[in-house]
């Protein structure tokens, strides 16, 4: 019975689309308390005074938190963001005070009547205004600030990470190098837009208990977090999450709980639940980094490229969160998937009056593959190359040495080559430039990407298995449901290795971390490759145990048994067998004996041998294996005002092996729409106050269903021997290339180099008649 | 969700609307008449609106209205702009309605609504700009019929009190030839940087414009200068972008110059496709 590969639907679908699925913000309870914000409308202010005496006295107001009730800092990476802005705000949206009321309209009529004087302070804008010497700094403790290892700041100024990648030599790169192209890109911060809005419950048990309902990806970090920002022991800390409305990195961030935290705690534990409003989830809450990046490329006349220098200041908003390690991802992979033997890279995460970014579908990728690809590009056209050409020429291969000086091997490296040249098929790549008409202009732009996971090096999962009397199993994970469809996958797997149908395979959705056995993060596509091997783990140690007990009844060995189609049989006469459903709770014999017990079958799985990187030299290993793939877009544009359609979007990735057929090709769908929407058309506009212009769903606007290109997928399968049958990451791949494919096809339609996103057509016809967007 | 109480009224009737409205402005309630309410509710919910009360207008039978007469066509106030995409009673005003917003937001806004909506877009109006149409409004003086062009100027001059109850449309002006084109910033569901619409009228063709500036209007002298047969396009446009009412407009959904360039080639397409 083959189930990996197949299509099986999602076994979440039929409670989503009935409406049956409960989110966070779901929960209605009598006794529950509500709160709402009180948002800092500067994007950077002292806070002179919060005047809480009126709201305080409203009606069915029960506190008010204000930046005073703590004075812990968290972050990830590093600890320099208060729970609730105390004396000072770094963007707009910052929390600056929280109401809590019986009912949510009272918390709100309360918080819009609480007086905050502001006084405000000059604004950065940009990674560039923030490294000017004159710039106010955002941070005056930096130095201060507790860190993890690999983020190295810079007190005194506004950068709060920097990390170095350095490979090979440098000087003998440019002295082979015959012609030399330096492009730089620009890109701001935009939404993840995800359908749900973050949010998060909290309820101090009178037994000290702390129990945390959140849209969360990483319910066991925030149990973890928590514990360590107030200081309490973690086995106190319960955490709860189910179904999360979409997460695309922006539920990564450890952002509401401690809020809600807060909160529950100024009102002696009772429940108190914290929903975004739209509004708040675009500003309040983190999105997207920005990014302002130059590209050096020395090449030989044929196209070799000897030398890279590369720059990146990532916009890391007002506080750090995961900016400095969405900066660390990307400088890992700055190359792409190309061999440059002489490589240096430097990678400034710096401090803006923006909202604080979180991981984003890709983690840096998007962006470094922007950056990389449109140098690639500049590359060709001073060559008088094919792009293409270019591209093949310099792809990485098994043997090549990675920025992170890893030895690629073809377990840990898809194969790019491949990809790239059914890419070229499916483009129509030979007629990828035409002319419709005296306006219209048809252009296909190409991208490569790579992408490795980078992940903590004690990152695990964990599995457990349970039977039911007939027969069944159950499924239990740590894994997040973020609408991926990843527990349907891990059932496959698990079906697979019972030779079962995968029917007869049941999950848990919900994560509680009380019982749930640990899985260190939903992200980094990395669902199917850790819960994958411990839920196979898990498969070997049930199947070990009903093995050990059929043996016994058929009186054979272990060794002789197999399994399959529920039953449990001597693998030379299946006639002999045993059904697991007899089996599973233990056996009773006719005269009432038993053996045995119920069967819980238990998996694990830790990374191995991850070794964070060397902030100076970028030396060490990022993750367990590169995921690959080459994309293009085919767009007609007309060039009197540069309005385009997005025709086709292709994309040809390694899958290592594909799991669920649909599944991976809506995965790549998705992710595909999701980097065409915002190379297209997301962004936030600022004023010159720093304040964000389309905080709203009205002004700022996504790619919808009728938008979208015709989508050709297609998989190459070279097994990663590391993970469960060879399947490679596949959840964020799909979006890597888009913006830069876009780019390159709407630079060519228009005849104009183009390096900002979004490619909103004023601003294709603005580059078209000299104006910013050009390099 | 909306951190103010206000009370909902729902009137059957013209007099019974106005009435109530009396009450409770006397009463210091500041009422507002709503129809769709849309925007009554995402703008009170970031606390852009603010009203004791509430007064739909969708239980009075006049303005839910939908008649297709042979002198005649009559549109209730009330009728959602999916109603009137969907029963092509008037396309010109049926394709102009379906440009806004999305269908599930076309499912609840009005005709009446979008006209006074506290947007600059409006563009519902256009159409009923180009075809002289008369306003039914009902106030606390009774219900009058005036035409638009005296009630109509960057956006409607009503009474306090007062509410739109209809519009009527010369149904002549069913079978004439028009354009009505959108073009948006980049999505295919958003604001528009420009909208054009045009009426192919027996005197000449008839042109109003949303988005242009920051209002709808439809204006003699720019209609003078594109009817200005003898002069090639391009010239006529030359000519009316001197007539404007206003400087054109600069804003995140477009620059003034990119703005010009969009209106210039929409009315070109267009004047090709009507005069021809």
């Amino acid at each position: 019975m083959e189930t990996i590969g197949q299509s099986v639907p999602k076994k979440e679908s039929p409670d989503k689309v009935s409406g049956a699925a409960m989110y966070t913000a779901d929960r209605i309870e009598a006794r529950m308390l509500h709160a709402r914000y009180v948002i800092s409308p500067y994007a950077h202010a002292r806070i002179a005074g919060v005047d809480a005496a009126e709201a305080s006295r409203m009606p069915g107001v029960r506190a008010i938190v204000t930046g005073q009730d703590s004075d812990v800092l968290t972050g990830e990476e590093l600890r320099d963001r208060p729970v609730i802005a105390r004396d000072r705000v770094r963007y707009q949206g910052e929390i600056v005070a929280v109401v809590v009321a019986d009912t949510e309209a009272q918390a709100k009529g309360a918080a819009d009547a609480v007086r905050v004087r502001y006084e405000p302070l000059p604004v950065v804008h940009s990674p560039a205004a923030a490294l000017r010497p004159d710039a106010p700094i955002l941070h005056e403790r930096l130095g201060e600030y507790v860190r993890g290892a690999g983020v190295i700041p810079i007190p005194g100024t506004n950068v709060a990470s920097v990390i170095r990648i350095a490979k090979g030599d440098m000087e003998q790169g440019w002295a082979e190098s015959e012609i030399v192209v330096d492009n730089r890109v620009t890109f701001g911060p935009s939404d993840h837009a995800a359908m749900e809005t973050r949010s998060a419950i909290c309820e101090i048990r009178p037994d000290g208990h702390i129990v945390i309902e959140s849209s969360t990806q990483v319910p066991f970090a925030v149990k973890k977090y928590i514990a360590s920002y107030f200081g309490i022991d973690s086995g106190f800390i319960i955490v709860k999450t189910p179904f999360v409305g979409g997460a695309y990195g922006g539920k990564t961030a450890i952002h509401l709980e401690p809020i809600a935290y807060l909160a529950s705690r100024a009102v002696g534990g009772r429940k108190v639940k914290l929903v975004n409003t739209r509004e708040e989830d675009m500003v309040t809450s983190p999105g997207r980094i920005g990014l302002d990046a130059v590209v050096r490329l020395g090449s030989t006349r044929d196209g070799r490229i000897q030398a890279a220098q590369i720059l990146y200041h990532f916009d890391g908003g007002a506080y750090n969160d995961k900016s400095s390690d969405v900066a660390r991802a990307a400088a890992a992979d700055c190359s792409g998937p190309y061999a440059i033997r002489n490589l240096h890279c430097e990678c400034l995460t710096v401090y803006t009056n923006h909202t604080f970014p979180a991981a984003f579908r890709g983690y840096g990728h998007s962006e470094l593959t922007m950056a990389m690809e449109r140098a690639i590009d500049k590359l060709a056209d001073t060559l008088g190359m094919d792009p293409w050409d270019v591209r093949m020429i310099n792809s990485i291969k098994p043997g090549d040495i990675a920025p992170t000086r890893d030895r690629l091997t073809r377990s840990n490296l898809g194969d790019i080559q491949t990809c790239l040249r059914r890419l070229k098929e499916l483009s129509d790549w030979e007629s990828s430039f035409s002319r419709v008409d005296d306006y219209k202009v048809r252009a296909t732009g190409i991208s490569c990407f790579w992408k490795n996971s980078s992940i903590d090096s004690d990152a695990g999962s964990g599995a457990i298995l349970l039977f039911n009397p007939d027969g069944s199993v159950n499924l239990e994970t740590g894994v997040v449901e973020i609408g991926t469809g990843t527990k349907t996958v891990l059932a496959q797997m698990v079906a697979e290795r019972f030779g079962m149908s995968v029917d007869r395979v049941h999950v848990k959705f919900a994560v509680n971390t009380l019982d749930t056995p640990e899985h260190w993060k939903t992200v980094a596509s990395r669902g199917t490759f850790m819960a994958g091997r411990a839920a196979l783990k898990a498969a070997d140690d049930a199947i070990r145990q009903l093995k050990d007990i059929a043996a016994a009844v058929l009186k054979v060995v272990p060794e002789d048994l197999a399994i399959g189609g529920e039953k449990v049989f001597l693998r030379d006469d299946p006639s002999l067998s045993i059904p697991v459903k007899d089996i599973c709770y233990g056996y009773k014999y006719p005269n009432g004996h038993a053996i045995g017990g119920q069967i819980i079958g238990r998996g694990v799985y830790i990374q191995r041998r991850i070794e964070p990187l060397n902030p100076l030299t970028g030396e060490g290993t990022p993750g367990p294996e590169w995921g690959v793939g080459a994309q293009a877009v085919e767009i007609e544009l007309d060039l009197r005002d540069c309005s385009y359609r997005l025709l086709r979007s292709i994309s040809v990735i390694d899958a290592g092996r594909v799991l669920n057929l649909k599944g991976a090709l809506g995965q790549v769908m998705g992710a595909s729409a999701m980097g065409l929407s915002y190379a297209s058309r997301e962004a936030f506009y600022y004023n010159a106050d720093g304040q964000v212009l389309d905080p709203t769903l009205r002004d700022y606007t996504l790619m919808r269903y009728g938008e979208n290109p015709a989508y050709t997928v297609e998989f190459i399968e070279n097994p990663c021997l590391e993970a469960p049958f060879g399947a490679r990451a596949l959840g964020e791949h799909g979006l890597i290339g888009m913006p830069a494919a876009l780019a390159s096809a709407v630079s060519r339609a228009a005849g104009v180099r183009l390096n900002v996103l979004p490619l909103f057509p004023e601003t294709v016809w603005r580059a078209r008649n000299g104006g910013e967007g050009t390099s | 969700m909306i951190g103010f109480d206000f009370d909902y009224y729902r009137p059957s009737s013209i007099e019974e609307a106005v009435s109530v409205y009396q009450r409770l402005e006397g009463q210091g309630r500041h009422p507002v008449y709503l129809s769709g309410s849309t925007e009554f509710i995402t703008f009170a919910r970031v606390g852009l609106m603010c009203s004791g009360a509430v007064i739909d207008l969708k239980g009075i039978p006049e303005c839910r209205m939908l008649a297709a007469g042979e002198r005649e066509m009559t549109f209730g106030a009330a009728l959602t702009l999916s109603e009137l995409d969907d029963s092509k009673a008037f396309p010109l005003l049926g394709d102009t309605g379906a440009g806004i917003a999305d269908r599930t937001s076309r499912n609840k806004i009005t005709l009446g609504g979008n006209v006074c909506s506290r947007l600059i877009y409006k563009e519902a109006v256009l159409p009923l700009l180009l075809t002289d149409s008369d306003v039914v409004v009902a106030g606390s003086s009774g219900i009058r019929r005036v035409p638009i062009s005296r009630l109509f100027d960057r956006e409607m001059r009503l009474g306090r009190g007062e509410f739109l109850v209809q519009f009527i449309v010369g149904s002549s002006y069913r079978s004439l030839p028009y354009a009505s084109v959108k073009k948006r910033k980049a999505s295919a569901i958003d604001y528009p940087v420009v909208t054009v619409t045009a009426l192919a009228a027996p005197q000449g063709v008839r042109y109003a414009f949303s988005g242009l500036c920051a209002f709808p209007f439809r204006s003699e002298a720019v209609e003078r200068a594109l009817n200005e047969r003898g002069l090639p396009p391009e010239e006529r446009i030359r000519l009316a972008a001197g007539m404007l009412p206003e400087p054109i407009l600069s804003d995140v959904k477009a620059s003034a110059d990119y703005r010009e360039l969009v209106w210039r080639l929409t009315l070109t397409d267009v004047m090709e496709a009507l005069e021809s």
